[in-house]
């Protein structure tokens, strides 16, 4: 439970200010535990609960934003105080406000079942005892293992907020992740290493099983890594890393990216910009889910939200300033839980291969940026050289280049394999004729 | 501080197994940003807490608290250590000193909010096209305190400050956006008149150089770093696979190579903590260990590793004075200060002249390597082509690929020309982010992979 009587204190302390002030106060407490196996031991074992105080002042536009973990009485009461001072020396910025209260999430909604209270509370020992069941399975199994390293982590975290407008909500989350890294002799002196990890809200939820050998089988994959030669293939983006090639898309919907003039979808609102295959949601409210949330940091309401509708761009994310600034309707601080709708059924390399030709599956990226202005963008990308469904040899050191709104018109296949426990759900995606540089 | 050291063993009986000590932390981040001509936002941060570790073996327990009475210190203490190491009797709170309030501060925010609206006035003089000027300064004040079981204590004060500034201009219905920066360990010495000029004009000509350049089709070539932030080469190529946690657990590509020639004998690296003012630079490192220069490589041989105290106990060598750590939060680790090449004898005109057809890369926005494989990338924002012997087309947005130890032996030529660069440079492993410098001569790499 959390001790409300700091949020209260530190809104006494704002109250006697010299002025009159509108105030965001989030009391934080987070709890971690994170366990290390390396070849059987244990090798690093941290545990820790932390406490911190985070708050906004808002004074006749003037804005700033507060932040420590020093919450001894007398300290916060100085630190208020001194930020009180900093505040006062900012010009003021009509749009720098608290959300409308009439957004704010009003209470009432479902229990998102995503908080596990027994985390803290288990014993130490069990979790060590998970980890090594998990990495069993793999040790020793393979002669060209040189080290396997397998990590429990968990965090359960709470939040209290107090808003001088009218809002006064908690919440809380959780979640465990599993992840096991190897590293094998590879050719050429290289040692491979890659992993594989899952993560879960709840301990009792936690797969007992199949991680350490995915990670050996993706690390084997990779002997023999070498770049093929330049050319136009088809690229196949696997889910674990085909949200990254979503995400500057993401910067661009951003409201600052937009009023700064420095996002490559300004003026773009309600074309289809994207492929028509590309259908994104962002779902908040589906309990039991990562990400699930009654209401963002502003304490404003979430919904689920279309993005991208048939290739549309159906939305920007607006908060309350950028808001006033572009006089357009807020609409959402950022994402929660992003969703990619399935087009067809199941993915090429499911159905047991990558289809007619050549490409390139893309297990990873390795690099690179996107211009935000233009979305010309050059990333390194790793993987496997594929010919009708067969592999030719794994790849590695190669770029890919292009446009983002190009290559996302050449959207050829969207997959259903998203893992269902992550925050985006984004599955493989196939793209049809994309510059690779190589040898 | 020191003479309390002997009391710091909450484990006596067993110090020839086990190592303990105790990092506290009281940081003050200030920052201010400009944006559409005002200075209408501001963020501290306080930071205030300690980090208890106990080493036995290859065995580490970690807990950090932020109540620094007796009582919070022992509960932390206690909290998730493994049987062996458990123990009552914590006199850890003997090792605390108050922090100094005195401890010079930052600028102060008037002053700040004025640098600011300079930055946007001289932004503004030097272009007309200029749509957008957003600055950021940010001010860290650190105070640490250190003492581990084996008799080892220090106290810091690690001041670091940076200028931030992002140009957008318009030009024919085109727009481009550009960016500089500067980060020292440095209080309000660091702001002068002349730095806030070149970091603005820096970030105009950047913005400026965007309209007219472009991508281009890629492929192996030569590619001539030119003398600065190219020192990203080093950190991403090697840097990173000498950490010696990686090469204690096998996993780096460098591993069982010291002593071995792996490039020219004209060339030697360093990484640095003992530059004034630079970003890396550590009077002691986060372990109690001094700081000092360790040379990687010597006239082309592997000649040292970069050791936190764990990797130098599994290896019997000294710590080098490389385990850094984000906060009171973080495991120290192995880390990167300041990394360069020291000058060859070439001149930067004989190097471009050497190329028939490659590229010069200028200038940079982020790195990244795999340790296990030593494939690494940068990208480059800003640099040009070469054509027979010299600079031509403008070029943008190009990641460039290769393969560390491969890399290293393709640098055909060094130049006479050292320059360390101070840009805010941020480097980021098992997710803390500590500040570092690079730096290099020019230097030919006869082929990398350039997309």
């Amino acid at each position: 439970m959390m001790n409300d009587e700091l949020i209260y204190r530190a809104e006494e302390d704002i109250q006697r200010l010299p002025a009159r002030l509108d105030y965001k106060l989030v009391l934080l407490e987070n709890h971690e535990d994170n366990i290390v196996l390396r070849d059987g031991k244990v090798e690093k074992t941290l545990r820790a609960t932390s406490h911190s105080l985070a708050i906004n002042l808002y004074l006749d536009g003037r804005d700033g934003f507060f932040y420590t973990n020093d919450l001894r009485p007398d300290s916060v009461k100085g630190f208020i105080r001194q930020a009180f001072e900093t505040t006062r020396l900012l010009e003021p910025d009509d749009s720098r406000t608290l959300a409308d209260p009439s957004r704010y999430y009003q209470g009432g909604g479902p229990d998102l079942q995503n908080f596990d209270a027994s985390l803290s509370e288990i014993d130490p020992e069990e979790k060590i005892s998970l980890l090594r069941d998990i990495a069993a399975e793999a040790e020793g199994s393979d002669p060209r293992i040189i080290s396997m390293q397998t990590r429990y982590t968990d965090r359960q975290h709470q939040a209290r907020y107090l808003i001088s407008n009218g809002f006064d909500q908690s919440e809380q989350s959780s979640y465990c992740t599993l992840t096991s890294i190897v590293t094998v002799e590879g050719e050429g002196g290289q040692h491979p290493m890659d992993g594989w990890g899952e993560s879960r809200l709840f301990f009792h939820q936690m797969p007992r099983h199949g991680i350490a050998p995915v990670a050996l089988r993706r690390t084997l994959q990779k002997v023999g890594q070498r770049p093929a030669p330049s050319g136009r293939y088809r690229m196949i983006l696997e889910s674990p890393c085909a949200g990254n090639f979503l995400q500057p898309i993401l910067n661009a919907m951003n409201g600052q990216a937009l009023q700064q003039k420095s996002s490559f979808l300004l003026g773009k609102l309600g074309e289809r910009v994207l492929s028509p295959l590309v259908n994104i949601v962002d779902d908040p409210l589906q309990p039991g889910t990562r990400g699930a949330s009654l209401f963002d940091y502003d304490g404003v309401a979430t919904q689920r939200r279309e993005l991208f509708t048939d290739g549309c761009l159906k939305t920007f994310f607006i908060d309350t300033p950028m808001s006033r600034k572009l006089g357009i309707a807020a609409t959402t601080q950022g994402i929660h839980r992003l969703i990619m709708k399935p087009h067809t059924n199941p993915s090429p390399l499911s159905s047991g291969g990558s289809g007619e030709g050549v490409s390139i599956l893309v297990t990873d990226f390795n690099g690179g940026n996107c211009d935000p202005v233009t979305g010309n963008f050059s990333y390194g990308i790793e993987g496997l050289l594929m010919e009708g469904g067969t592999v030719v040899q794994p790849v590695s050191g190669m770029n890919i280049t292009g446009n983002m709104l190009d290559v996302w018109q050449r959207l050829s296949h969207v997959a259903d394999d998203a893992d269902p426990w992550e925050t985006e759900l984004i599955p493989s995606l196939t793209f049809e004729d994309v510059a690779f540089s190589g040898c | 501080m020191t003479s309390s050291c002997e009391c710091f063993s909450p484990f006596k009986g067993e110090s020839e197994r086990v190592y303990a000590d105790i990092f506290v932390e009281n940081t003050d981040i200030s920052s201010m940003v400009l944006q559409d001509g005002k200075v209408s936002q501001a963020q501290q941060v306080r930071l205030y807490g300690a980090g208890i570790r106990a080493v036995c073996g290859s065995e580490t327990s970690y807990a950090y608290t932020m109540d620094l009475s007796e009582e919070g210190l022992r509960k932390a203490a206690n909290s998730f250590t493994p049987t062996p190491l458990r123990g009552g009797g914590l006199p850890l709170q003997d090792f605390i000193h108050p922090f100094n309030p005195s401890s010079p501060r930052g600028m102060g925010g008037e002053a700040v909010r004025k640098i600011l609206l300079d930055v946007e006035e001289k932004a503004r003089a030097l272009d007309s096209s200029i749509i957008r000027v957003k600055a950021y300064v940010s001010q860290r004040m650190q105070q640490v305190q250190f003492a581990g079981s084996d008799g080892t204590a220090f106290q810091d004060f690690r001041p670091r400050t940076s200028l931030s500034v992002s140009i957008v201009m318009e030009r024919g219905g085109q727009t481009q956006m550009g960016f500089a920066s500067r980060m020292m360990q440095m209080g309000q010495e660091f702001f002068s008149d002349a730095l806030i000029d070149e970091v603005v004009r820096e970030a105009v000509s950047r913005t400026d150089f965007l309209f007219a350049a472009s991508q281009i089709e890629g492929g192996e070539m030569p590619v001539v770093m030119a003398a600065g932030s190219s020192g990203i080469l080093l950190h991403e190529a090697i840097g990173h696979a000498f950490e010696a946690d990686f090469i204690r657990t096998g996993d780096s590509i460098f591993t069982g190579k010291l002593g071995q020639q792996i490039c020219h004998p004209s060339i030697s690296i360093v990484d640095d903590g003992t530059l004034t003012g630079d970003a890396g630079m550590l009077r002691y490192d986060d372990e109690g260990i001094a700081g000092q220069r360790t040379v990687l490589v010597h006239e082309g041989k592997l000649n040292s590793f970069l050791y936190d105290r764990i990797s130098a106990h599994h290896f019997g060598v000294k710590p080098t004075g490389n385990g850094r750590r984000e906060s009171f939060r973080c495991l120290p680790l192995p880390r990167m200060r300041s990394t360069y090449m020291l000058p060859g004898e070439a001149r930067e005109e004989d190097i471009i002249r050497s190329v028939k057809r490659g590229i010069y890369a200028e200038s940079f926005t982020n790195g990244q390597v795999q340790i296990g494989a030593g494939d690494f990338t940068f990208f480059m924002k800003t640099g040009y082509l070469i054509e027979d012997g010299r600079l031509t087309r403008p070029l943008r947005d190009l990641n460039i690929i290769g393969n560390g130890p491969e890399a290293l032996r393709r640098i055909s030529m060094v130049g006479d020309n050292l320059k360390i660069d101070h840009s805010a440079s941020m480097c980021g492993k098992e997710g803390q982010r500590v500040a570092v410098s690079q730096g290099l001569p020019t230097v030919l790499i006869d082929k990398l992979i350039v997309g």
